[in-house]
């Protein structure tokens, strides 16, 4: 079977081609950088090392093909004969590949399964909308939750040796099955579910949620990267007992199969703790517009935790910490902070997370936010419990020079 | 130290040096590494250093500002220069010169090259210059302002500041410790301010206030950071990320950081 993943980035790579060349299908990739394009037609492959703590593995992936976006004729081609797209372009590009997938859908006669490797609750249905109505309507548009992180790619395109991505292990992938309108070619690490909103929900409220958590509050004591974050005792008690808030509600909502247990937040946590990710905060941290949303992976666990009757005051903590996030590489941060100096927190809290800065969880979160102020004006916290603060390096720290 | 070495050899190859318990030949000296990381103060391990530095080795902190830092007559002029508050600081090779200084008040004399305030004596009248020896080169002199209060410890990690009060002298280790505080921005400019005068990262200031004012009595390059919460994840977590720069074809030490940068 030919699949075409259009997106040749670490998901579209390290995930999507790895476990189809795994499975022994042939991969053509779709993307929008020439260079990337051409390097992989030339090298023909590429490498994905899979590591966990000094343990590593790496796989050679190829042969695989690639063809720019700008090459319609050529992409609706290869989408016409295909027997599986894959999309991983980071779900507000959707819109951008939407018109490609739907010219070559119009040459096709046999329905098509569309995946979409986004992580995104909607991403299926929103990808059919894009797609248009009378083109999607006899294909299968399914989201999918990748469990792998996968943040580094190395090596130049411009070069002759094969791009590394470096990923954790994890190979598991969650295709919502009731879009489908055909059986899935056997992929190693791909399950389909009846129940996806309820496994999309476990994957963003607690390991989302739990990797926001230690961005933002490594971000507010002031360590570089995740996996050291989780090394400071108090960052890893709170990211443990956020997930079990999120947890929680995850078990009222869905059931305790779907929720997990305990055993399952301390495996995610040592994902975090891996030196191999080398993530670093600011990566994982960016974008806390999007990420504060109410149906997001903090306010949203947060709401499912007071429904199950439990107060998420670390997922407070955490919430708040997302308020005081600043990165000058961030757009979003830099907007947000913007907007919290011009309309004010109260306001913040009400149109960035669609909570009443007055009450309930909304008040908590405002209460949880004084305590962190400081953190907004170039201070870091030394103690979580206590108001004890250092100064970090910032663009601040140039105005008392 | 060990809790850092600890921690860094979970995430990346470390290899430990110990200069004065090796016979080191000169001659193998040369980058075996990503990054060097130069803990010790003895004289070996700075030379060594520089040894490292001249075949181009990267080294936190690089050499020459290490270098820079132990020896308090530069190190203090280098201060001087870049604003910061210091007492009035003298220099000679014969101590009786400094006799006619103590009519002004008392003075405390350092060994030019010394550490954790060994070898400091507060000096205040001139039959006490008898007792200062000259005969391991310069008396570092600096006029003696009263402290207020216990000393205060700036420590700064990649451009983060901390703050520790410390009783002086050290008795006990609760005393060395020392208690962690919140840093006024006055303070936190003037560690700023040292740091960006030598181009460090990874310093400690020893801070007095006198008649309410601050004086920057003493500078070190790579200090022990007692005292600073979770110091050893903290010094862990920047090292590493240096030796990320590094490896990304970047300076150890940041660009806003580096000396003539602003």
């Amino acid at each position: 079977m030919k699949a075409v993943v259009i997106g040749p980035g670490r998901i579209g790579c390290g995930v999507a081609g790895q476990l189809l060349r795994a499975s022994g299908h042939d991969v053509v990739f779709v993307g929008r950088d020439p260079r990337l394009m051409d390097h992989l037609n030339r090298v023909g492959r590429y490498r994905v090392r899979l590591a966990r703590g000094r343990a590593e593995r790496e796989l050679e992936v190829g042969p695989v093909r690639a063809v720019c976006c700008t090459e319609r004729a050529q992409v609706a081609r290869e989408l016409a004969d295909a027997g599986l797209v894959v999309t991983a372009v980071g779900a507000p590009n959707l819109p951008l590949i939407a018109p490609l997938i739907a010219s070559g859908l119009t040459l096709r006669r046999e329905p098509l399964n569309v995946l979409a490797f986004e992580n995104s609750p909607d991403a299926g249905a929103r990808l059919a909308r894009l797609v248009g109505p009378r083109v999607a309507a006899r294909h299968g548009f399914a989201g999918a939750v990748v469990h792998r992180a996968v943040p580094h790619r190395l090596g130049d395109p411009r070069g002759s040796e094969p791009l590394l991505f470096i990923g954790d292990d994890p190979e598991t992938v969650v295709v919502d099955a009731r879009p489908l309108v055909r059986p899935l070619p056997e992929i190693q690490g791909v399950v389909c579910t009846g129940d996806y909103g309820a496994w999309m929900r476990r994957k963003l409220y607690l390991y989302s949620a739990g990797h926001a958590t230690a961005a933002y509050l490594g971000h507010v004591k002031g360590y570089h990267y995740i996996h050291t974050a989780v090394r400071d005792p108090e960052i890893r008690a709170t990211v443990l007992a956020a997930m079990a808030e999120a947890q929680a509600g995850l078990a009222r909502r869905y059931g305790r199969e779907v929720a997990g247990d305990r055993r399952d937040l301390e495996d995610i946590l040592d994902r975090f703790a891996n030196p191999a990710l080398d993530d670093p905060v600011e990566r994982v941290g960016r974008d806390p517009r999007r990420k504060l949303a109410a149906d997001e992976r903090l306010v949203g666990a947060a709401l499912a935790a007071l429904q199950a009757g439990v107060r998420p005051v670390n997922l407070e903590l955490a919430v708040a910490a997302a308020l005081c996030f600043r990165a000058p590489q961030d757009l979003s941060a830099s907007e947000l902070e913007r907007d919290i100096r011009s309309t004010g927190r109260g306001a913040a809290i009400r149109d960035v997370c669609g909570l009443e800065p007055t009450d309930g969880l909304g008040r908590a979160v405002m209460e949880m936010w004084d305590r962190l102020l400081a953190a907004s004006a170039g201070c870091l916290l030394l103690r979580l419990d206590h108001p004890l603060w250092a100064w970090r390096p910032d663009e601040r720290a140039k105005a008392y020079a | 130290m060990p809790e850092v070495v600890s921690l860094l050899e979970e995430w990346a190859d470390v290899d430990l040096i110990y200069p004065e318990e090796e016979l080191s030949a000169l001659g193998d000296v040369r980058v075996e590494h990503d990054l060097y990381v130069l803990k010790s103060g003895a004289e070996l391990a700075l030379s060594l250093a520089g040894a490292l530095d001249a075949v181009g080795a990267a080294i936190l902190n690089p050499y020459p500002i290490a270098a820079r830092c132990r020896d308090k007559i530069i190190a203090t002029r280098i201060l001087q220069r870049a604003g910061v508050p210091v007492p009035e600081t003298f220099v000679t090779v014969h101590s009786n010169r400094l006799a006619r200084l103590l009519d002004a008040g008392p003075l405390v004399v350092k060994p030019y090259r010394g550490s954790e305030g060994r070898g400091v004596h507060v000096v205040w009248e001139p039959d006490e210059l008898d007792d200062i020896s000259a005969n391991h080169g310069p008396v570092f002199a600096q006029r003696y302002h009263e402290p207020q209060g216990r000393d205060r410890k700036i420590y700064c990690i990649g451009g983060q500041v901390f703050g520790v009060k410390r009783v002086w002298p050290v008795r006990t280790l609760e005393d060395k410790l020392g208690e962690p505080f919140t840093i006024m921005p006055e303070l936190r400019d003037i560690a700023l301010r040292c740091g960006r005068a030598f181009g460090l990262e990874l310093y400690g200031l020893d801070v007095i206030f006198s008649d309410g004012r601050p004086y920057v009595v003493d500078i070190s390059s790579f200090p022990g950071f007692k005292g600073v919460p979770d110091a050893a994840l903290r010094l862990a977590d920047y090292i590493y990320s240096a030796a990320h720069r590094m490896m990304e074809g970047n300076p150890a030490v940041r660009a806003s950081t580096r000396v003539g940068q602003s």
